[in-house]
């Protein structure tokens, strides 16, 4: 790509959205839906009536909207909603480690363990590719925005 | 840029209802046609044909000397602007102006050149990250017709741009085609039912009535040589004056009131001695002084001139004045007809009009 080539990628990025990223965050979403589709599943039914079970619904809650209004953010080019989303990719990450990871540790004198190997798989790789998502999201959205903001400012140094 | 020519073009819609009659143009390349004409004469459906949004009957219909006919719409390498300027509502200005483009894959970078051009030339610049919801009607209208110059289309077709906007907007927006029109250098046709904008915008003018082509000619051809009875009245602003009348020798003779003729206008009606005939005069061609008696009843101050509506005989008639006038009701002026237009009482044509040509 030759500089006025780049230029003109710059300027463009005045008048487009920044779709990619933006797009990416609601991917984000998608997989953490069907992370808590599937994590609630199980035979044993008195395990998930616990505190945990509750903070866990509630997250996915503040998740999504936050991952929502961070894709709508980042659409616009505003920088500050990047580092939103890397914590929430972050958080996606830390998850594993908690509900997936415990049940699937967890085994019952009755019905022994209570998340199988393939549940737990599939739940991790829902949680890994949502991070992922959002990781992608802040680094692409963030690198945009900063690149915009710089070139906004040249524009407004030459008029000026 | 392209010529466009229709050859015997009739439209007939399936209910057999006949919308355009023989309609036959030539139009050059670069030329600015209005079409115009009253609601329903059929010029809307004349431009929709060429358009390729409807079907074209009968005839022929060449672009650069190459029949497409049956050429379908998205083909054809025209850009329509509609009244009601159909812009997506959920896209920024931008977004408008680049969606053909990004539809046929265009290259990004091509695009953003073209848009950043068109909204160079609308003045549009500032805007393009609005929405259209945003923006004026007159706005609007330009990124309409923004949307078509990025496709750099061989013909562009407007119809009725302007109706939606407000009388000052009006005359800005048809500057601004007129400017748009000397800066591309394009084929533009253009179709209206308001006379001034065709008076004002058009290289050359269609005039039609019920489907028929009336007159085709430049503005003052139509303005100043009315081919007959309807384009006399229909160009014009007010609308010219049409008296019955006899031809007896060196004067026109109409209830209570003689007009005199000049030889060259006794020698165009010699044909018509003893014969009825209509006088056209147009109201700015009604100067004070003179032997015609106008019995007033109500006159409208336009700053330069005056509107002064009376009475000549039993006929009504309507005479620009020059000047502020502040004629009462039942004042009586005198008045005399400088240029005068004779139409035949039965043909409707005008009478003597081929000499001139």
């Amino acid at each position: 790509m030759n500089q006025e080539e780049l230029l003109i990628k710059k300027d463009r990025m005045r008048f487009i959205k920044n779709k990619l990223p933006a797009n990416l965050a609601l991917l984000g979403i998608l997989f953490d839906v069907f992370y808590f589709v599937s994590i609630y599943q199980s035979d044993v039914r008195d395990y998930y009536y616990t505190m945990m079970i509750g903070a866990s619904i509630l997250y996915n809650l503040v998740f999504m909207l936050a991952c929502f209004l961070s894709s709508e953010g980042i659409k616009n080019y505003k920088g500050g909603f990047a580092w939103l989303l890397a914590g929430l990719g972050v958080g996606q990450i830390v998850r594993i480690f908690i509900l997936p990871a415990q049940a699937h540790a967890t085994e019952l004198k009755k019905i022994g363990r209570v998340m199988g190997d393939r549940q737990y798989a599939f739940v991790v790789t829902c949680l890994a590719v949502s991070a992922l998502c959002c990781l992608a999201a802040a680094a692409i959205g963030g690198y945009r925005s900063s690149v915009l903001k710089k070139y906004q400012a040249s524009l407004e140094t030459k008029s000026a | 840029m392209a010529q466009l020519r229709l050859e015997h073009v009739d439209k007939i819609y399936d209910n057999k209802v006949q919308a355009v009659f023989d309609f036959n143009l030539d139009v050059k390349d670069g030329e600015l046609i209005v079409l115009v004409g009253p609601s329903g004469c059929g010029k809307s459906t004349t431009l929709r044909m060429i358009a390729g949004l409807e079907d074209i009957s009968r005839g022929h219909l060449y672009l650069d000397g190459k029949n497409i006919t049956q050429t379908p719409a998205k083909d054809r390498d025209m850009a329509m602007v509609f009244q009601n300027y159909a812009l997506y509502g959920h896209m920024t200005v931008y977004e408008n102006m680049a969606f053909s483009l990004t539809l046929r894959k265009e290259d990004p970078n091509v695009i953003h050149k073209k848009v950043l051009a068109a909204a160079e030339i609308l003045d549009l610049t500032s805007q393009l990250n609005k929405k259209p919801s945003q923006l004026s009607g007159g706005q609007r209208q330009r990124v309409a017709m923004g949307r078509s110059i990025v496709r750099n289309p061989k013909v562009f077709l407007f119809d009725e741009p302007l109706s939606n906007l407000d009388a000052k907007l009006r005359g800005a927006t048809r500057r601004e085609i007129l400017l748009l029109h000397k800066r591309l250098g394009a084929t533009m046709l253009y179709v209206t039912h308001d006379q001034t904008e065709a008076l004002t915008l058009a290289d050359r003018i269609v005039c039609m009535s019920m489907g028929h082509v009336q007159q085709v000619g430049t503005p003052l051809e139509l303005y100043d040589s009315p081919a007959n009875l309807f384009v006399a009245s229909f160009i014009g602003l007010p609308p010219m004056n049409f008296f019955d009348v006899t031809v007896a020798g060196a004067e026109l003779r109409g209830k209570d009131f003689q007009v005199p003729l000049t030889e060259q206008e006794q020698k165009t009606l010699s044909a018509y001695q003893g014969k009825e005939i209509t006088l056209g005069i147009r109201p700015e061609n009604i100067v004070e002084g003179g032997s015609l008696s106008v019995k007033v009843f109500s006159n409208e101050n336009l700053g330069m001139n005056t509107l002064v509506h009376g009475h000549l005989g039993a006929a009504r008639i309507t005479a620009k004045l020059r000047g502020w006038k502040s004629y009462r009701q039942n004042d009586v002026v005198n008045v005399s007809f400088q240029r005068k237009h004779f139409f035949d009482k039965q043909t409707t044509n005008a009478i003597g009009r081929e000499q001139k040509a």
